[in-house]
């Protein structure tokens, strides 16, 4: 077996009681050092994986391993893995210091030992100096540094952070997605994050797992999951897209709003219903008679980088805009884009 | 504003007063309570010089203490349990604990009157410290308990997490964040077991007593205004533990609202 993997998964379910699996029959691996995120929306059982891998909860079938073995009756307490949680968890009874020394206190490590460890973790997460202090004197984001410390103090080989973002600011959360990513590259250690926002997994991730209902609809880089979404699932989920059904002609030829375009994919049945995404970005404004579609303005927002256009095509179908140029609402228009602007998938995913 | 302020005063007199009153003639040297002669301390001397009565105090205290640390320890416990109870059990436990509450003390002391005649326990120091430490139980698990549910569960996951077996958690996180509850806790009972007299009233025997039983029964022998001085010792007592009380709850919050 490949050594560089830690985690893996063989088809693993968790069920409570007779209700729908929460995970149903998952099954992947993760190698050692890299940024995973598994993104998705509420209920859809990313926090239940990471609970998984902490051992908080057992998985009702399958099994998991690390570095190989099974782990699925060690407790949490006797695995090499770390939580940071989404409430933080921080002890309020506790200063900032003795909270980070948690885990090393209960290892029976030396006090000087102790001293050392918690001090350079602390300065890793740039919290020099506050070891004194008190958890209620900290502020949202140095809770987070705090608890991101306490975690990492104890050198685990995998770090586990539950939508630790959530509960900070836009601002201080796109700082933090920084600092995230540069931690993890300094410790070299297997991140696993937890969100829901999309933005947040391209920022930051080495790979994306996206779930929905229990089961992983796709797993790549930030880029393969933009750029070559699976299913309807997928691409609406990731960013905004346009998503219309559509008729596969030919290879490289397809059909929707009434025109056959030329595109880039091929391997489908002839006549093969499809699902067509075109990203917003990718459409571009021109002038009724140059456009490959013709449409008229609905509604127009602007956004600072970009002006967001909701137009309709003559058959109903909608079509967000991104664009730098500004086009009255009632307007007719025409679209153009490039063959390489459509994304063809397959329809079975979808609902 | 005015008006609130005066119904206030009138209110703490009313419900004030007759304790004055008794503190008042326990100072009068005519022995009675409708005419006060003139100030002594003889009443005082008088109890200080009962040794009966100083013993009494001094079972009174035993079982105070005894029977609150006991049910203390035994409340806290039985809180953590009221709170790992699956969701229908831990209903069912919370109203039978909120009925030993509510129940009127006389029912609470004849059913232990029965009980310790049939065990073949003797009235006396036993049948009321096992007494006491059964009503004060429900009052520690009562003040326990809000400080448990205001925990956050994650806090047992992290402790799990950073490698802690059941043993750490509860030392180390559950035992420290419910102190302040502990404490409260502690204190009811306390005050529960050094002024109850119904329960203490059936359970006791064989020559034991304690503080308010003894009153209670020297009131009804006839009117001696060392009654009166004893009772404004004991309140002058309750007072300091209330005092002890406010200062222990006010260092534990400023230590938890800032440092």
């Amino acid at each position: 077996m490949d050594d560089r993997v830690i985690i893996r998964f063989n088809h693993v379910t968790k069920q409570y009681d007779n209700d729908l699996p929460v995970l149903d029959d998952v099954s992947f691996e993760m190698e050692r050092g890299k940024f995973y995120t598994l993104l998705g929306p509420s209920g859809c059982g990313k926090t239940t994986i990471l609970r998984l891998i902490a051992g908080f909860i057992e998985p009702t079938k399958g099994d998991i391993y690390f570095h190989g073995k099974r782990m699925n009756n060690v407790p949490a307490n006797k695995r090499q893995v770390n939580t940071v949680f989404q409430d933080y968890a921080l002890f309020p009874h506790l200063n900032v210091f003795e909270n980070v020394a948690f885990g090393l206190r209960i290892k029976k490590i030396g006090k000087e030992d102790i001293e050392r460890k918690v001090k350079e973790a602390l300065r890793f997460v740039n919290l020099e100096g506050y070891e004194q202090r008190a958890i209620h004197e900290m502020s949202g984001g140095q809770r987070q540094r705090v608890a991101i410390a306490r975690a990492i103090v104890n050198e685990p080989d995998v770090l586990l952070l539950d939508e630790p973002l959530s509960a900070l600011d836009l601002k201080l959360r796109t700082e933090m997605q920084y600092e995230l990513r540069e931690l993890q590259r300094r410790l070299g250690i297997t991140f696993i994050f937890v969100t829901h926002d999309q933005e947040e997994a391209l920022a930051m991730s080495d790979e994306i797992f996206v779930l929905n209902k229990g089961k992983i609809e796709q797993r790549g880089t930030p880029k393969d999951i933009y750029d070559e979404p699976v299913n309807r699932f997928v691409a609406d989920f990731i960013g905004e897209s346009n998503i219309i059904t559509g008729t596969m002609i030919d290879d490289f030829v397809v059909e929707f709003a009434n025109q056959q375009f030329a595109c880039i994919d091929r391997g489908f049945a002839k006549n093969e219903r499809v699902d067509i995404v075109i990203r917003p970005e990718d459409l571009e404004l021109t002038t009724v008679e140059r456009g490959k579609l013709r449409v008229r303005v609905d509604s127009v927002l602007f956004r600072g980088v970009h002006y967001e256009l909701c137009c309709y095509d003559t058959y109903g179908n909608e079509w967000l805009v991104h664009s730098t140029k500004k086009a009255d609402i009632g307007e007719e228009i025409g679209l153009h884009f490039e063959p390489e602007a459509i994304h063809v998938m397959k329809r079975s995913g979808g609902e | 504003m005015k008006f609130s302020r005066l119904y206030l005063t009138f209110i703490f007199f009313v419900l004030y007063m007759p304790i004055f009153y008794l503190i008042y003639y326990s100072f009068n040297s005519g022995g009675t309570m409708h005419h006060f002669e003139s100030f002594t301390l003889d009443w005082y001397k008088e109890v200080f010089a009962d040794t009966r009565l100083l013993i009494i105090v001094l079972h009174t205290m035993i079982i105070a203490l005894l029977s609150s640390s006991l049910a203390t320890i035994i409340g806290v416990f039985g809180a953590i349990t009221i709170y790992y109870a699956k969701h229908r059990w831990k209903q069912t436990l919370l109203t039978l604990n909120n009925v030993l509450i509510v129940s009127p003390d006389v029912i609470i002391g004849a059913s232990f009157l029965i009980l310790f005649t049939i065990a073949g326990i003797q009235l006396g120091f036993t049948s009321v410290l096992l007494s006491h430490i059964a009503f004060s139980i429900p009052i520690v698990v009562l003040m326990v308990l809000p400080k448990l549910q205001e925990m956050s569960p994650t806090l047992i996951d992290a402790a799990r997490d950073l490698g802690a077996n059941e043993w750490n958690i509860l030392t180390k996180v559950i035992l420290p964040y419910i102190t302040p509850g502990i404490f409260a806790g502690f204190f009811m009972a306390l005050t529960y077991s050094l002024d109850d007299f119904a329960v203490t009233f059936f359970v006791t025997g064989n020559g034991f007593s304690t503080l308010s039983v003894e009153i209670y029964s020297r009131a009804r022998q006839g009117i001696s205004l060392s009654v009166n001085a004893l009772s404004t010792l004991l309140f002058l007592f309750t007072l300091v533990l209330v005092v002890v009380y406010y200062v222990i709850t006010q260092r534990a919050s400023a230590k938890g609202g800032q440092k």
